[in-house]
């Protein structure tokens, strides 16, 4: 892969995320309990109001100044502090929040990944037949879910209903698990949300995927590959795969920012202590720095990993690497 | 009148290295081979037999026959083009002779024998063990007939692999060596498609088809998507081919100056049916079905006067209600009455031609011939003044060796009735 | 190499732009003979009707007032769908909850199309830097996730326009929601306008306007637009179904009124009063069901428009 499509890639990356920062900067300016808007509370006395100004920068010129001081103090990590968590670094309660989420998505993607893609793949190299008929169905019914409205009935049917997993949250209280015990704990609290996610997402994939090796399968060098008398399996597999993967990579890092979303919609159904129920807390709170500090977090992250599917993209197809 | 000698010289003459001397010998093809017959071979049998086949089309409103009855014959070490208009059924024909249609086609009728083994009644499995191993292909416009996400000469090598059962590495170079044949540098086998010229890439589908080392080579308008250059070498690369390696080639193209330089015979089709074959010398100075001779005529010819293109008005018939009787009728400058009602039988010349039209009529047909009255032919657009179409013009009998008689009373559309 | 070639029905013959809507005659046939197209609309008028009217069919919509049963009750014969923790008859929220989500949905859907088609046109038929432009701008709104968005835009929009407006009935709250998705979710439709924009800027019926001399707004209005309409209608149909699945989610974190129980909203009290775990099937399934129907309905009528009005053409070896 050449340097120049990576450097290129990494550019539209960058100035993408600046522009984030740039809009959370503006946003900042017109949050409802900002410090600009705060200062235009009638209760106030001018005194005090010019006083805050100060001690808020609010004196000095929009641009650059505050500019620069909200970047500089981005960068340097700091973030404002949070109403509900009293005083807390915005930046802290975040980090803290954001590793249940990640793990949730991850499993969830790659799980969603490997079943989704086989299962269209399959489903759209042989057409017809019932199983492709009954999978197309289901995965079109799970594609119209929200992932809370596919979590609600799990709960009810599996841990209310049947009691096999625990109904909400992460860890079971109380201390003293040994290393494995704390493992098997976070695993049975971990397969419901787990399987919300993931089914909604093998419904988005599969149907995807199917169409693409629809599309593929007409193509000539399928044709070729017939000809030279190979192995259907081989052809879907060597051929068809890779090339109808192309196209899936793109739509996968599309759909990360809706899988993002969506896991937040999860979290709250099962209690899942990650961004989405801080989020939820933030908006009850009106804790706009909690709220704000989200948004870049998760839509920087978005961004990067549009960057990384850049990447995989150039290494699966040659044509692009130029 | 017009001597149909005349109409010849637009096209290369067959090169003096196609008649049958110099090329191998079936025996020695066989023996030269690398892979020994399949079990099931007639030694004796032709390398290829197609007898009355059929393939029909299952469309959303209705059914077509693409290829209604064809049958030809391939010999070792020969070359057959195959010619006709988009839409004839001539690539349908070449796909179903390995059973590679959409999955909307199916051979109906008819049988295909390799080396006298019916391919048409083996199941999926069976007649994939011939694909490749007998019967290879070279597709047009190679860029997509090349997986674009893999190496050329990973593609080349993998038949080697998968259906020779080399090892990886004996493979490889086994397709370094074919590119070398081919006239390509050996280190460009780890380029990707893309990365190759067009007629670079037609040369690696050609290595690639020769990978198994196949009896029959079955080209589809390979040189179509190609310059003029390029195509000229393509052709005299399929050419030192034939004579190094014994191969036996079927092209397939529209083009019919591709089938003068590098083919022995010629079979042409039209409407899915066959209308014309034989050698390619008898066929391109004495073409004797009057589709034939529209699409000789219809060459730019440099040596002759400067006259306008002569084109053959109207189009194909939909093939979903073909006409009855003879499927050019409509648009047959010599068509008579018997010709739209009847379809015309083949008939085999002295001379290695076969014919299907009215105006060679067999025994059994001779009688209606004789009572059908030839009709004003019916084209559409066609200049009233006629000055774009050469008189019709039927060759003396003396002039085409071992025809059968013309009936009495047969003449020729312009001159006045008596 | 096609089979059966010299079939007429070229477009050569009208001079219109393939897949214009004035060949209606067999379009409805055609979209109503496809499963896909058949379901979704028949889903969809069974949700139209009590959209529109649904005083009708359930009476008026319950509060906290008018409960007519007990809390958590699961469904019995007077209540068929159960009630929700207020007491208030199940059957009866999701049937308003209809008129609800769907407008909010319609709403949204109207401007989303607006500014995407506008966007696309405008780029693809202008071309140069504002396409550039333009682009980069719905990139950006393509990678953000529209609910991330929202979260930060509703609060904002929300003091804007002040709380206590109200339009057509719909409190600020919602107008809220409406604006946010009209707002975060037009990326897709401009993309997908422009490349057709772009690809009837190719024909030569624009050239020749162009050489009469027309103005370019002229020619997008009475060339260009008619010849994407086609596909503007059946994106807006699948940003309906967008629509409606965002407005859930939003509702269900807490962006929606509690007093306009939206399926989002009715589900975002279900949660509250902690159904999933006591196993309240009854207060989940109805709301859920319904926006699962309508989504997948709105989707499946999405694919099968654009089937119809844009076919691709059979291509067969």
């Amino acid at each position: 892969m050449s340097g120049r499509y990576i450097a290129r890639k990494l550019v539209q990356a960058l100035v993408t995320i600046v522009a984030i920062v740039l809009l959370n900067f503006v946003l900042f300016r017109m949050m409802p309990g900002s410090p600009e808007r705060a200062s235009k509370n009638p209760h106030l006395t001018p005194e005090i109001v010019a006083a805050n100004r100060v001690k808020w920068g609010l004196d000095k010129p929009l641009i650059p100044d505050q500019l620069i001081n909200y970047v500089e103090s981005t960068a340097a990590g700091d973030l404002g502090y949070s109403i509900k968590y009293r005083g807390q670094p915005v930046v802290e309660v975040v980090v803290d929040a954001a590793g249940p989420t990640v793990l949730l998505i991850g499993l969830g993607e790659a799980v969603a990944i490997v079943v989704g893609l086989w299962l269209g793949a399959r489903s759209g190299w042989r057409r017809g037949g019932t199983i492709d008929r009954v999978g197309n169905a289901l995965s079109l019914v799970f594609y119209s879910m929200p992932y809370f409205v596919i979590g609600m009935p799990l709960i009810i049917v599996f841990a209310a209903g049947l009691g096999w997993f625990p109904t909400s949250g992460m860890t079971t209280p109380g201390g003293n698990k040994t290393p494995v015990e704390a493992i098997v704990d976070l695993g049975r609290h971990l397969v419901l949300p787990l399987t919300a996610v993931a089914l909604g997402l093998i419904g988005a994939y599969s149907i995807l995927m199917r169409s693409s090796i629809v599309e593929t399968r007409s193509e000539d060098y399928i044709t070729t590959a017939r000809a030279k008398g190979l192995p259907d399996a081989r052809i879907l597999r060597s051929h068809a795969f890779p090339n109808a993967l192309l196209p899936m990579v793109t739509l996968i890092a599309i759909n990360l920012g809706y899988v993002v979303a969506g896991a937040i919609t999860a979290e709250i159904v099962f209690n899942w202590p990650g961004l989405g129920t801080l989020t939820v807390q933030a908006l009850d709170a009106r804790d706009y720095p909690l709220l704000q500090a989200i948004f870049l977090l998760i839509a920087v992250s978005v961004v990067i990993a549009n960057f990384g599917a850049d990447l995989v993209y150039g290494y699966l197809d040659p044509r692009v690497r130029a | 009148m017009t001597h149909v000698e005349d109409r010849a010289p637009g096209y290369a003459r067959p090169s003096a290295g196609g008649s049958p001397a110099s090329l191998p010998t079936p025996a020695s093809i066989r023996g030269r081979r690398q892979w020994p017959l399949p079990k099931l071979a007639d030694p004796a049998a032709p390398l290829l037999e197609v007898e009355d086949l059929t393939v029909r089309f299952a469309l959303r409103n209705g059914s077509v026959k693409a290829v209604d009855g064809v049958s030809f014959r391939l010999d070792d070490g020969e070359a057959l083009g195959i010619a006709g208009e988009s839409g004839c059924g001539k690539t349908t024909t070449a796909l179903s002779l390995v059973r590679l249609l959409p999955a909307n086609g199916r051979i109906r009728g008819g049988s295909v024998k390799l080396f006298g083994i019916d391919l048409v009644p083996k199941t999926e499995k069976q007649l994939a063990r011939y694909r490749w191993r007998e019967i290879s292909m070279v597709f047009q416009g190679a860029m997509n007939a090349l997986n674009p996400v893999r190496r050329v000469g990973d593609q080349i090598a993998e038949p080697i692999e998968v259906r020779l059962g080399q090892s990886r590495d004996a493979s490889q170079k086994r397709a370094r060596e074919l590119l070398d044949l081919v006239g390509i540098p050996k280190q460009r086998s780890t380029a990707y498609p893309h990365e190759l010229s067009g007629g670079m890439r037609q040369r690696a589908m050609i290595a690639m088809a020769l990978s198994c080392d196949p009896a029959l080579v079955i080209g589809d308008e390979p040189t179509t998507a190609l310059d003029v250059m390029v195509q000229a070498q393509i052709l005299q690369l399929l050419e030192r081919l034939r004579h190094e390696l014994g191969l036996s080639l079927m092209l397939i193209t529209h083009d019919l100056s591709v089938i003068a330089e590098t083919c022995d015979r010629v079979l042409v089709m039209y409407a899915g049916k066959v209308a014309e074959e034989g050698p390619v010398s008898r066929v391109f100075t004495a073409p004797r079905h009057p589709y034939t001779r529209k699409l000789l005529s219809a060459f730019p010819n440099i040596h002759a006067d400067r006259r306008t293109l002569d084109v053959i008005p109207g189009a194909p018939p939909d093939l979903r209600t073909p006409p009855p009787g003879c499927r050019f009728a409509p648009r047959c400058a010599f068509a008579m009455d018997v010709c739209r009602e009847v379809v015309p039988p083949e008939v085999r010349f002295a001379d290695g031609v076969r014919v299907a039209c009215h105006l060679f009529p067999t025994a059994d047909t001779a009688p209606l011939v004789a009572a059908s009255g030839p009709t004003a032919p019916l084209t559409v657009g066609r200049p009233a003044d006629g000055a774009h179409e050469a008189a019709p013009w039927i060759p003396p009998v003396e002039d085409v060796p071992g025809v059968v008689a013309a009936p009495q009373g047969l003449r020729r559309l312009d001159e006045p009735a008596e | 190499m096609s089979v059966g070639t010299g079939v007429a029905g070229t477009d050569r013959a009208t001079g219109r732009a393939p897949g214009s809507l004035v060949r209606a005659g067999g379009f409805s046939r055609r979209l109503l003979g496809r499963t896909d197209g058949l379901v979704g609309i028949v889903i969809l008028l069974v949700f139209g009707l009590l959209a529109l009217a649904p005083t009708l069919f359930v009476g008026p919509l319950e509060n906290l007032t008018t409960t007519s049963g007990i809390p958590l009750q699961a469904p019995t014969a007077a209540h068929p769908f159960g009630t929700d923790e207020l007491g208030r008859d199940m059957l009866n929220l999701t049937v308003h909850g209809a008129r609800i989500s769907m407008t909010i949905g319609l709403m949204a859907t109207v401007i989303t199309i607006l500014i995407g088609s506008l966007v696309g046109i405008v780029a693809g038929f202008v071309g140069g830097a504002a396409d550039t432009l333009l682009m980069r701008l719905s990139d950006f709104f393509l990678v953000l996730p529209t609910i991330v968005l929202a979260l930060i835009l509703a609060p904002i929009i929300l003091d804007v326009i002040g709380s206590r407006a109200q339009l057509l009935g719909i409190r600020s709250t919602l107008l809220v929601i409406v604006i946010v998705i009209g707002l975060t979710s037009w990326a897709t439709t401009a993309r997908v306008i422009r490349s057709q924009v772009l690809s009837l800027k190719e024909r030569m019926f624009v050239d020749r306007a162009r050489v009469i001399g027309s103005g370019g707004g002229w020619i997008m209005r009475r060339h260009i637009l008619p010849n994407v309409m086609n596909l503007i209608v059946a994106q807006a149909v699948l940003t309906f179904a967008t629509a409606v699945f965002t407005e859930t989610t939003l509702a269900f974190i807490g962006l929606g009124d509690p007093s306009a129980p939206s399926w989002g909203q009715t589900l975002n009290s279900a949660q509250a009063a902690g159904a999933p775990g006591l196993g309240a099937w009854w207060y989940i399934v109805p709301p859920a069901a319904a926006v699962v129907l309508v989504v997948m309905a709105f989707t499946l009528l999405g694919n099968a428009l654009d089937d119809v009005l844009n076919p691709k053409a059979l291509s067969r070896r």
